[in-house]
């Protein structure tokens, strides 16, 4: 079995594997560094579980290899919080109740995140808008629109 | 106690700050030395027999690589045989004629796509995925079932041949006298009812990872009712020694009660074959074909009605579609017990059963299990019997309301509703959506289409007075307004009201356990009898032990998640059912009063005064002396310093370290364990010789208003607004409740609309993703408007309800109706569900060339 060597920086540290070709980026990020953080809802870019930053960029990791991530920076939802202080966008989500079971968190607070930095004011259409690239089945959405509100105000401020 | 400072708090949560930062523990995030890794070969067809099944030498050598890596094990159906022994049938398989052996994977024979037939595992989950290829079955397809309709013709293929019939199971309950009710009515009106096969999806499919040692199977799992796990791996695999862990479960909803408990098996047996442990986890496409769905219901309806719009009884055929599987035979069935007369003072009712097997996913709890469907029942035929006596639909629910002032209310059947007032719900929701000002823009928005005459009184478009308007522009506008009940708490009896002969109890009412320890440092920390799906259980139970205790919520914590061994739990112990606001909330309010009255029974020693003086005020024991009694009787008493005061940390360090300021005979240790039961259990916690029997114990309530748009092109419809009146008794924490309604409400819009499972004729799943299954994402998910109008329950601890599911019972009702409103023009009747645009499209086609 082919195995190849791949260097990413991973929430600003270097990070350096022997995968498959085949090993999804969700994979190398979850089994071989431990960062469980990202989930696997579906495996084919419906959900959003498992969305993290690659470049800045918002990218479903179920859908990207490991080997395409070589030499990139990827933000995972453990790089958010900065010296044990959570970030705007996960404070928001908590308090606002916006989370139950909390298995499509880490992908809706990395898919805000990414929307606020585009777009530090959103309008509730655009909020639906974006976020409808990730899937949740407990809270119907309501307390997770408030929660990027919320921590757009605070941005403003 | 005093007033609450915490219960009623939007207090912030506990469990958010770990899920936020990606620190919640799911089973799939645990890693153990030597851990292999499972996958299981499943059915392609849908009903077929299994001839042989063959593996290559190599792995029947032992020695197999594959991608790299071995082939450490595989089980055949023979080995599932050989190893492991059938389930014995539950509470809702006692229907069967004929006992069926069912085991944890297919033996002889497949009845559905995605059956478990074989199992491999390896050192990595691709080269177990890799290795199915190896293993070659031989089917011997047979003609497959994938209707009712189908299973029931005389010539159909069996699924369970010793059954002799796919109908695998045929009843009926009756109250009151039906016959005599419809001899009395003025008008029968019938209709045909369908409500589909849809599943709630839980983000985390299900999850297993066990471990054999030679002490005890011990197995991680994402299941909602450990009990069942721990009942199914003693009777398959023969082990006592059983220890269930539930981490954090990444939703749940009833789907992760049932089916799970055949993968909890197939894993471990591989762990026990191995020795080493074993993970498997289920992915997407598994879950969607095999996971479990919730039951395609069609119902055959009757009413007899008065003129004036009274409902003297009903009438129901409840077909129900159960899949492939005879193990949750008459769970949808059972489940319409708890809701059988809705909020109607109605007192005939007769409902007849029948579970026809097909080759389609066994079904499951599901948000509600068979209560949205008997809400649909009663919701859609209020607007019927309202069309077809030219009444207003509202004016015909209010006739039929229990009234306020007859509360606690015994349904015919034998359910208490505590608390409510339906008549002020109505009131409610339809202020707040603007009930008659929507009416008038609605019917100006009929007229403004050039119509040729004004249209029909406040807009209701009743079929007896149709409206002539025929929109040329694209949008309908529609309005649905229902109300219906969300049972909470179960009485495990409930099932014998329809198996009377049955000799074994499948239990009565409920037992749930609580543990509650103030620690050494004046900290406390409590465990829970049950698992939580994300319903804030450590949050809401935090809330509770707060205000008993009179210490603040941040020095409260969660002792870890659920373990068998650990956790003090009963067998109510189930995340499912709305159990935890009864049982849990009931059980840590009581451990924590007993820990309450051991601090101030220590505390009253330290302070050398009576408990009756003693007061808590966050986390210090306070003595409150009467001051014209005597001025200073403590400092007089001690003859020094006087001491009033004593923190929780002192009484900590007294209680497990200092025996000599213990009381006399006193056990140390500020620790209590509670296991709590419904005190108002009874009456008619089993059933009596009409079949009576309190389906579940509290009954939360609520009316739902939606308001839609339908385009007349494209059948597509948009809910504009969605309103709700709810009443959930004591809140304990609003924010909770609202986001239990918000998540339940939007499933069951979503369901109304177009989610939902989809066979072909040959039992082939053709929705095998979320995409394709059409999950509402925030762009269909319409904003939800929630007012609390909490009536506490008089017999619960609190006074509180259930909160969880309750919205997704109402809302397919609500989005019916208001599609159906939208409708009137064409004179359309929404009788069944999904209202896809398809649907809805070919509604509109219907009802316009029905005018032609």
């Amino acid at each position: 079995v082919t195995r190849l060597p791949i260097a990413v920086t991973v929430n600003g540290e270097p990070c350096e594997g022997d995968v498959e070709p085949r090993t999804l980026l969700v994979q190398f990020l979850r089994e071989h560094l431990g960062l469980t953080g990202t989930h696997v809802g579906c495996v084919v870019g419906e959900c959003g579980a498992c969305s993290v930053l690659v470049d800045g960029a918002l990218v479903k990791s179920c859908l990207m290899l490991a080997v395409q991530a070589h030499d990139r920076e990827v933000t995972t939802i453990e790089g958010l919080a900065k010296d044990g202080a959570l970030h705007p966008v996960q404070e928001a989500f908590v308090n606002a109740f916006a989370l139950q079971c909390g298995f499509c968190t880490p992908g809706f607070v990395m898919a805000a995140h990414a929307l606020l930095e585009r777009n530090p004011n959103p309008t509730e259409e655009e909020i639906r808008h974006d976020l409808s690239s990730n899937l949740c089945m407990c809270t119907g959405y309501v307390q997770i629109i408030e929660a990027v509100e919320q921590a757009a105000g605070r941005r403003r401020s | 106690m005093t007033a609450h400072a915490h219960i009623g708090q939007r207090a912030r949560s506990k469990e958010a700050p770990r899920h936020v930062s990606g620190r919640g523990r799911y089973v799939d995030d645990l890693v153990l030395p030597r851990m292999l890794h499972a996958c299981i070969l499943r059915s392609p067809y849908a009903h077929a027999r299994i001839a042989s099944v063959r593996l290559s030498p190599a792995v029947v050598a032992g020695n197999l690589q594959v991608s790299g890596s071995s082939v450490r094990a595989v089980i055949t159906p023979e080995d599932i045989k050989r190893l492991s022994r059938p389930f014995k049938p539950g509470r809702y398989a006692a229907g069967l004629r004929v006992p069926i052996s069912e085991y944890a994977g297919a033996i002889d024979k497949v009845r559905y796509v995605g059956e478990p037939v074989a199992v491999v595992v390896a050192d990595t989950r691709a080269a177990a995925e890799d290795a199915l290829e190896l293993i070659e079955v031989d089917y011997e397809p047979l003609p497959a079932v994938a209707s009712t309709g189908a299973a029931v013709s005389p010539d159909a293929p069996l699924i369970y041949e010793e059954l002799g019939s796919n109908v695998a199971w045929a009843g009926h309950v009756a109250y009151g006298d039906v016959d005599d009710a419809f001899r009395r009515a003025d008008r029968i009106v019938r209709e045909n009812l369908k409500i589909h096969r849809y599943s709630s999806t839980p983000l985390e499919p299900f999850a297993c990872l066990v471990e054999h040692t030679p002490e005890r199977l011990t197995i991680w799992c994402n299941s909602q009712s450990p009990d069942v796990i721990y009942d199914a791996l003693t009777e398959a695999l023969g082990i006592e020694n059983v220890r269930v862990i539930v981490p954090d479960i990444g939703g749940g909803f009833g789907q992760k009660i049932h089916l799970i408990r055949k993968y909890a098996v197939l894993t471990a047996l591989m762990a026990v074959k191995t020795g080493r442990p074993v993970k498997w986890i289920e992915d997407r496409s598994e879950h969607m074909m095999a996971g479990g769905h919730s039951c395609e219901q069609e119902f055959d309806v009757e009413a007899a009605v008065q003129s004036d719009g009274e409902v003297l009884g009903l009438r129901i055929v409840d077909t129900d579609d159960v899949g492939g599987s005879i193990s949750t035979l008459t769970i949808h069935f059972t489940n319409k017990l708890n809701n059988l007369f809705n909020t109607y003072k109605v007192q005939h009712l007769r409902l007849e059963g029948r579970s026809v097997l097909t080759n389609k996913c066994p079904v499951v709890p599901n948000r509600g299990i068979g209560k949205p469907g008997m809400c649909f029942v009663w919701e859609r035929m209020m607007d019927r019997i309202a069309q077809e006596l030219a009444l207003d639909p509202i004016a015909v629910r209010r006739r039929n309301l229990i009234a306020a002032d007859q509360f606690p209310y015994t349904t015919p059947n034998g359910n208490i509703h505590g608390s409510g007032d339906y008549q002020t719900l109505l009131d409610r929701v339809l202020a707040n959506v603007g009930y008659e000002e929507f009416r008038k823009r609605q019917s100006q928005s009929r007229v403004g289409r050039a119509s040729p005459k004004p249209s029909g009184e406040g807009g209701s478009g009743s079929p007896g007075e149709p409206d002539r308007v025929r929109p040329t522009g694209e949008r309908l506008l529609g309005i649905g307004v229902v109300i219906g009940v969300e049972p909470g708490g179960r009485n495990a009896a409930r099932d014998m009201a329809i198996f009377p002969q049955s000799k074994q109890m499948p239990g009565a009412g409920g037992v749930e356990g609580a543990t509650v320890k103030l620690e050494k440092n004046g900290s406390v920390v409590f465990r829970l009898g049950s698992p939580s799906c994300g319903q804030s259980h450590e949050t809401t139970a935090a809330q509770i032990i707060a205000d008993v205790l009179g210490i603040t919520p941040e020095r409260i914590s969660m002792a870890g998640t659920f373990d068998s061994s650990l956790s003090p739990w009963g067998v109510s112990s189930s995340n499912s059912g709305n159990n935890f606001h009864l049982y849990d909330v009931g059980a840590v309010h009581g451990a924590a009063t007993r820990v309450r009255d051991k601090v101030l029974t220590l505390a009253a020693h330290v302070l050398k005064t009576e408990r009756s003086v003693l007061h808590i005020e966050e986390g210090v024991v306070v003595g409150r002396v009467p001051k014209p009694a005597s001025p200073q009787p403590l400092a007089a008493e001690a003859g020094g310093p006087a001491v009033e005061t004593v923190t929780f940390a002192e009484l900590g360090k007294i209680a497990y370290a200092n025996q000599a300021l213990l009381p006399p005979g006193m056990e140390g240790g500020l620790e209590a364990t509670y296991y709590h039961s419904h005190p108002h259990a009874d009456p008619l916690m089993l059933p009596d010789m009409q079949g009576r029997v309190r389906a579940q114990y509290t009954f939360s309530s609520a009316a739902h208003a939606a308001v839609v748009e339908v385009d007349s092109e494209t059948g597509r419809v948009r809910v504009l607004r969605y309103v709700i009146v709810s009443d959930n008794g004591t809140l304990i924490n609003p924010s909770v409740v609202d986001g239990q309604i918000y998540g339940s409400a939007a499933h069951g819009i979503s369901v109304a609309l177009g989610e939902g499972f989809v066979y072909g004729d040959d039992g082939q799943l053709l929705t095998l993703t979320l995409l394709d299954y059409g999950k509402s994402t925030t762009l269909e998910t319409p904003a939800i408007e929630i007012e609390h109008f909490p009536v506490p329950d008089p017999f619960t601890t609190l006074g509180q309800k259930a909160a969880g599911e309750g919205a997704a019972i109402p809302s397919p009702a609500a989005i019916a109706s208001a599609v159906e409103d939208a409708l009137s023009p064409f004179g359309v009747k929404v009788r069944h569900l999904p209202l896809s645009p398809e649907r809805v499209w070919q509604l509109i086609r219907d009802g316009k060339s029905a005018e032609r």
